[in-house]
């Protein structure tokens, strides 16, 4: 934990430091170029995400002198102050002490920075003075060169003991060019440097397997084995962010979504600490913005409902995170009114999407799900946030697209909580090995519930599928062959595409079967043999047989052959799909 | 003056030699521009792709590199010879931009150089009559010798892409 704090505490400085340098070099800008606008934006700007970094810290002093700044280019901004001469060098001078305080952090010196404050503020309410003066008296252009050069007058000898005061502190730092302890890599490099440690996990992994055989030098090879996955995992950390970053900044979603549909909400942050790969987080990010606005424009009722309700006027939505050992799972929760799963059904009836009888078979958790179908939206009227029916089915391609999971958990009248099961890293995936058609493909194993084995005698047909109980549950399985060579333009033919291979094998063969999972819906795939478990890293496809959604990506085995790693969100998707195609497959249920 | 440049131009583009690497498919010979050429290496395992058209024959590990590869035979529909059936030995790996991808062929191709003006590219009637997009860019006649120079990108770009995208639609 302390730990945290210090990178916490590190990250802030180098930030801090950073818009430092950037006032300085902008007051400098400024300086020169009168009156710039963009400059005095970019100003006001920087000293905003200050004064909310610092206080975010606890560093008291830091945003108080970042707010004071910030008020001061905000009137600047709004043409109330004019910049002149005489105000650069106070200015300046509280960007020194601004400085000062930033370094303080790291070296506890006390810094004195309430006079220079004051004499802002001063000049702050000096400005607040003259513009009230000027609407009463004549609010002409002249009136501004009449009263400007008495101003900043009058605040200089006013607040002239407080700089004299506190000269000598600040003064030994201004001298000094101070280094940050943080470098900023762009994140292409970082992918680039995953790519090359990739590559050369890989290529341990061929040299061990054809080293195997000869028995000698096994220590060599131990230590090859173990610097290089120490390697891997340390760039794998490096690309570690926390959440944080992501969620602080749904304190102004929640704030907009909230002050649009006129409710009072609060964004409520757990976890921030939490470490997840950051482009995990960027591809991410669209969709949690999205489920906080649908969390705020359905979840939370309206400030009468809620009174009605007997609730507190002001609903809260949390923002959770927390780590496990190969995912981190985000909960988006909301205190509001909670699923209306009569409405759900009744739109999902309308939409096509599932007949009366298949929904009285699904439990909530499957009845939930449905929010995520394209063009599925419960809210009869359209508001500016929320209920324009895309986005949810969005947030579920997104999550596919990671091999993040959703689970959504209601009850009426209490609140709605979206749980989302990202994987902590894009890079490394441990993967279960099989072979099909003499060719080697990978499951990974998030997705993988269990490894059985069955005669083919106990495997039923069903409809236009296969059907096995094992350990008291039905079980949908689906020869992985049968999908692979899967035709459409024969679907018109039979709709028994699916049970090919199962014809064609003996009954009293053994067939290994991977049972996957995905949101809800769980298959056994048949392949040929299994093979074994492995860590491999993940690489896309290229153009043009990226296009090919049941492969997501490839590795290279230690044979130096291609490995394909199935898409498993997309095959499910697929099966299931076909199996509402066909009006055979109504009465085959799963689980 | 300035007819004398452009009939300067036209001289050396006339005379302006071209780079051809011509390889067998079928009877027939067809080549490439070299540019469009990386290297030639015997073909490594090929994995297979499922729901792909029968002329992608798969991905390849070619030098750390995993790239489609393909059969023009299968994707031009030539008929071949029983001494062609029993393996193709060499990929001619091609690359632009977007793609990188390795053709499959018989024997080692070799480059040939021939004159610009031996290049007819008036050649639009035989894409029409294919009705297919129009990836012949001409005709080169030298000697005895008819080489198709194809512009390998546009057989595999539209036509593939709308065909994987239909397969995996489904």
């Amino acid at each position: 934990m302390n730990n945290k704090e210090e990178e916490y505490k590190e990250i802030f400085l180098a930030e801090a430091m950073e818009n430092f340098e950037e006032i300085n070099r902008l007051l400098t800008v400024l300086e020169k170029s009168k009156n710039d606008k963009n400059t005095v934006h970019a100003l006001f700007r920087i000293t905003h995400t200050l004064k909310g970094n610092a206080a975010g810290m606890g560093y008291t002093g830091i945003a108080e002198m970042a707010h004071v700044l910030e008020d001061l280019f905000g009137e600047v901004r709004e043409g109330k102050i004019v910049l002149d001469e005489s105000l650069y060098a106070p200015l300046f001078k509280a960007t020194d002490v601004l400085g000062a305080l930033v370094n303080s952090v790291r070296d506890g010196k006390e810094v004195k920075y309430k006079g220079i404050k004051t004499k802002l503020e001063v000049l702050l309410k000096r400005a607040h003075e003259n513009a009230a003066d000027k609407s009463e008296q004549e609010p002409t252009k002249v009136a501004i060169s009449n009263d400007n050069p008495f101003a900043p007058d009058a605040i200089g000898v006013g607040a002239q003991p407080f700089v004299e005061e506190e000269a000598e502190s600040p003064d030994e730092s201004d001298t000094k060019i101070s280094f940050s302890d943080l470098v900023q890599v762009p994140v292409r490099k970082l992918d680039n440097l995953l790519n090359l440690v990739g590559e050369l996990i890989i290529e341990k992994d061929r040299i061990l397997a054809s080293k195997v055989n000869s028995g000698r030098g096994s220590n060599e090879y131990a230590r090859l084995s173990r610097i290089s996955s120490d390697l891997q995992y340390s760039v794998m950390d490096v690309r570690l962010v926390q959440v944080g970053f992501l969620f602080n900044k749904f304190h102004r979603v929640v704030r907009d979504a909230a002050t649009l549909e006129k409710k009072n909400v609060v964004l409520k942050l757990e976890g921030t600490e939490t470490e997840i790969d950051r482009n995990v987080l960027q591809v991410i990010s669209d969709s949690l913005i999205h489920i906080v606005r649908n969390a705020v424009g359905h979840g939370v009722e309206s400030p009468e409902e809620r009174k009605a309700a007997g609730k507190p006027v002001e609903g809260t939505v949390w923002l959770t995170a927390k780590g496990e050992t190969e995912s981190v799972i985000i909960e988006i929760k909301d205190d509001g009114k909670g699923l209306n799963y009569d409405r759900i059904k009744a739109k999902a009836i309308a939409k096509g999407l599932a007949t009366a009888e298949d929904l009285e078979r699904m439990t909530q958790d499957e009845l939930s799900l449905l929010i995520f179908e394209p063009g599925f939206s419960t809210m009869d009227q359209v508001t500016a946030i929320a209920g324009r029916g895309v986005g949810m089915d969005v947030v579920r391609k997104t999550l596919d697209s990671i091999g993040g999971e959703i689970k959504v958990s209601s009850e009426a009248g209490v609140g709605t909580t979206i749980q989302l099961t990202l994987p902590s890293s894009m890079a490394v995936k441990s993967c279960l090995l099989f072979e099909l058609k003499e060719e080697v493909y990978a499951i990974p194993l998030a997705y993988t519930e269990s490894v059985i084995s069955l005669y083919r005698s106990s495997i039923h047909k069903a409809g236009g599928g296969l059907v096995a109980s094992h350990l008291g549950k039905n079980i949908a399985i689906v020869f992985l062959k049968d999908v692979f060579d899967y035709d459409p333009i024969m679907v018109g033919q039979s709709n028994n595409a699916l049970q090919k291979a199962y014809d064609s094998v003996h009954p009293e063969e053994k067939l290994d079967i991977v049972v996957v999972t995905f949101n809800n819906r769980t298959v056994g795939f048949v392949v040929d043999k299994l093979l074994q478990q492995k860590e491999i890293v993940e690489k896309p496809l290229m153009k043009p047989v990226d296009k090919i959604k049941f492969i997501g990506g490839f590795t290279i085995l230690g044979s130096g052959n291609v490995c394909l790693v199935l898409n498993v969100p997309f095959i499910l998707h697929f099966i299931f799909s076909l199996s509402s195609q066909g009006r055979s497959s109504k009465n085959f249920s799963l689980n | 003056m300035a007819e004398a440049i452009v009939s300067k131009q036209n001289e050396n583009t006339s005379q302006r030699s071209l780079q051809i690497v011509v390889f067998k498919l079928g009877q027939e010979e067809y080549g490439l521009r070299i540019d469009q050429i990386k290297e030639v290496v015997i073909t490594p395992t090929i994995t297979r792709m499922p729901q792909t058209p029968s002329y992608v024959k798969g991905v390849a590990n070619i030098r750390g590199n995993v790239i489609a590869i393909f059969d023009l035979e299968d994707r031009f529909n030539l008929q071949r010879n029983e001494a062609q059936l029993s393996g193709k030995k060499y990929t001619l790996v091609v690359e632009s931009e977007d793609f990188k991808m390795g053709l499959l062929v018989n024997e080692v191709p070799n480059t040939i150089s021939v004159n610009a003006s031996d290049l007819d590219e008036s050649v639009g009637i035989i894409a029409d009559a294919n009705a297919e997009v129009n990836y012949i860019k001409g005709i080169i006649k030298t000697g005895t010798r008819l080489i198709i120079l194809i512009d390998i990108f546009k057989v595999v770009d539209q036509e593939l892409t709308t065909n994987l995208k239909k397969a995996t639609a489904a």
